[in-house]
């Protein structure tokens, strides 16, 4: 740990460009990595604009957790002595004078891989190397990458001084004039290294509380908005869900929208005005909206449900709405959303989900009571014409901090790379950024009840939904054709639209980076009490009256506001 | 049609456009864009949004008739259903709609694409998009407070 403040030339190591390459290794070595800094530049190809990861396994090796080296710790003699017994016997012994590696070298290396990242399913395309970039920016930036990679894994082995110095080498390269911190990796390392230190220094590791709690709902939704205009990726997620949800309610005059989170509401002008426009004229429309209450005594959602009232008012679209304020998606129950049922009912319901279902998943995965299982189970009762869910492509839910730590290290230097490349002010890139910090705060700092942000990539979310009983519903060409136009208008020629077994990915140079999926009910009929009122069926009938009702739910102040309009 | 000697050395000669009354009489009468509203509007439909909106500066009249709706429509695609037109005008416009959404996305296009000026024929997908967006646009308005339009993103140039 002391390793790098002991001698007075050692700190210099890591901001000195000067510093020759064979020192550096022996500091890494000391860090327990093994590598060669010429190899180091096989993982991070900087472009002028780019940060590009590539886990190749055979070039790097990272020292097993059990036999890492401490650099300067007396107690863990054995240890240090068994790594040195290992190295001997294992061929790769990183020659600590700088000289072009021979061949064989080359092939003791690549007989003894080390898988890099646990997850190795992270595909990410080789960039050319372009010669613009100063040496002094790639040599800082590999530093980086891989005191980013040592502090995740002090931080995992709970060695906090280790983890600490790390990080004030890390913020002394960030400070130097070496890198630059606009763009790619010098901006990502930013962030990442304000979530290390948030981990660090708030108490427990945050168990009981969230530390990245730190904005209030209005704040949230300004987050939002930005993140929303800077990039895509709502965008496409809201155009594609409409597009699914269109094409489910064609030939039905009653239909039924359950929002799993409302927020402004800005999905659904497109689709009411497509609802408008289709041939048969516009059905009778019911959005019901969820949302976390307001703190601050207005009503949002029902200002957003006359808002949307609005709209469809003026282009001639039946409409009602009624709104659900609930913190978790898991204290909303069915009866709250008043769809009505049984044989005579004449309406479709449509569920949304943009990023909800993620936050309802636990570490916990063999118990069958949890609350994504009951939720799917509800939504399952509701007997839903098709449920659209979007949601990030990565996989964040791993109980290993370090499997998160270097998932979320790719998936975020992409996303950052694409705000970069993307359109949008300053302002709105820098609040769409924040959006983001949140995210990673909460995927590094918190666990237990209080990590939200557990994404999990498409292929687990179709096991997830096959088993409780839906079947997947393709989105067709129409859908593909949106996705396509829309991005030819978004500046930043990077993006990229893919189709997979019916469902769209949208990704940043082949990196894939949010899902979008629709399902529908399996042809197997479950046993469900379908439980409604009776009351419920009143409401539908064409009330064309304005009035409210309200309704609470069990664990959260709210109101539950039912806005009809013609 | 039967030309009168006479009045075909007349127009031979002058070169202005004849007015040909039965009776016989003749005038010469200066062809003047203004006083022939339908013509103007004919030529004023097939400009682009560009040359519409310079040509608004030239004088009052051409600047009732370019913010026409009707000189707009054949810009944002030409002749439309009547339930969507129905719907154009509750959202805005035609005008706004080449403004915020169609205009933008062709002077992109035509960034890529240099020396086409003409009016892009739109797909039916094309349309839906622009219909999609300039809803958005609609409600964004509504909003007190909102900020700004999240169709700020066309507007940037490549």
């Amino acid at each position: 740990m002391a390793a790098y403040r002991s001698e007075g030339t050692a700190a210099n190591i890591w901001f000195d460009p000067t510093a020759k390459s064979a020192e550096i290794e022996v500091r890494l070595a000391e860090a327990g990595y093994l590598g060669r800094v010429a190899d180091l530049q096989q993982v991070y190809r900087p472009d002028e604009r780019r940060t590009v990861f590539s886990p190749d396994p055979q070039i790097i090796q990272f020292s097993d957790s059990s036999t890492i080296i401490h650099g300067n710790n007396p107690s863990d003699l054995s240890g240090w002595v068994d790594s040195m017994l290992s190295q001997i016997s294992t061929p790769a012994m990183p020659p600590l004078l700088s000289s072009a590696p021979s061949e064989d070298e080359r092939q003791q290396i690549q007989s003894n891989p080390f898988q890099f990242c646990q997850t190795s399913t992270v595909q990410v395309p080789s960039v050319t190397y372009q010669s613009q970039v100063p040496q002094m920016d790639l040599d800082s930036g590999i530093q980086l990458v891989h005191l980013l990679m040592t502090c995740g894994e002090s931080v995992q082995r709970d060695d906090t001084p280790m983890a600490i110095s790390v990080i004030d080498e890390m913020r002394s390269i960030l400070l130097s004039n070496n890198i630059n911190t606009t763009f790619g990796i010098g901006k990502v390392a930013g962030y990442f290294i304000d979530a290390l230190t948030r981990r660090l220094f708030t108490s427990g590791g945050g168990s009981s509380s969230c530390c990245c709690d730190f904005f209030s709902t209005v704040e949230s939704e300004i987050l939002y908005q930005n993140f929303y205009e800077a990039c895509p990726y709502l965008k496409f997620a809201h155009f594609t869900a409409n597009q699914a949800i269109l094409e489910a309610f064609d030939g039905h005059d009653c239909v039924h929208v359950i929002d799993f989170s409302l927020m402004h509401g800005l999905q659904w002008p497109a689709l009411i005005q497509a609802l408008a426009l289709r041939p048969g004229g516009p059905p009778f429309l019911r959005i019901t909206g969820i949302g976390p209450p307001s703190s601050d005594g207005r009503d949002s959602l029902r200002e957003i449900g006359l808002r949307l009232a609005d709209l469809a008012r003026s282009i001639g679209v039946r409409f009602a709405f009624r709104g659900v304020a609930a913190n978790r998606l898991d204290d909303v129950k069915p009866w709250m959303l008043h769809v009505a049922a049984g044989p005579a009912a004449k309406e479709v319901v449509a569920v949304n989900s943009v990023m909800q279902l993620h936050r309802l998943l636990t570490d916990d995965v063999d118990n069958d009571a949890t609350s994504i299982n009951s939720v799917l189970g509800w939504i399952h009762d509701l007997k839903p014409k098709i449920i659209t869910l979007v949601e990030q492509e990565a996989d964040h839910n791993n109980k290993n901090f370090m499997d998160r730590f270097t998932e979320s290290l790719f998936y975020y230097s992409t996303m950052f790379d694409s705000l970069d490349a993307g359109g949008g002010n300053n302002e709105q890139r820098g609040l769409a950024e924040v959006y983001l910090q949140r995210e990673i705060c909460n995927v590094l700092c918190c666990e237990g009840a209080s990590r939200t942000e557990r994404h999990e990539p498409l292929t687990k979310w179709r096991a997830r939904m096959s088993g409780a009983g839906f079947k997947t519903r393709h989105l067709g060409s129409n859908a593909y054709k949106q996705a396509s136009m829309l991005l030819t208008l978004f500046s930043g020629d990077g993006y990229c639209v893919e189709e997979i077994d019916g469902c769209l990915m949208l990704g940043w140079h082949s990196r894939p980076l949010i899902s979008a999926s629709a399902w529908r009910i399996g042809d197997d009929v479950r046993n469900s009490n379908c439980s409604t009122d009776d009351n419920s069926t009143l409401m539908m009938n064409n009330n064309n009256n304005g009035g409210s009702s309200t309704t609470n739910s069990s664990s959260s102040t709210s109101s539950n506001n039912n806005i009809n309009s013609n | 049609m039967h030309c009168h000697p006479h009045h075909r050395r007349r127009i031979e000669k002058s070169g202005f456009h004849n007015v040909n009354n039965y009776d016989g009489n003749t005038a010469n009468v200066p062809f003047n864009l203004n006083d022939n509203v339908d013509v103007l509007a004919e030529i004023l439909s097939r400009l682009d949004g560009r040359t519409l909106g310079l040509a608004a500066c030239v004088c009052r009249l051409w600047s009732v008739m370019c913010r026409q709706e009707a000189v707009w429509e054949q810009l944002c695609g030409g002749k439309v259903a009547k339930e969507e037109k129905s719907v154009v005008i509750a959202l805005g416009g035609y005008r706004r709609l080449y403004h915020i959404c169609v205009g933008p996305v062709q002077n992109r296009m035509q960034d890529v694409d240099e020396g086409r000026r003409r009016s892009i024929r739109w797909g039916r997908h094309e349309i839906q998009l622009f219909m999609s967006l300039f809803s958005i646009d609609y409600y964004e308005r509504l909003g007190c407070g909102s900020r700004g339009s999240s169709l700020m993103f066309l507007c940037k140039a490549r």
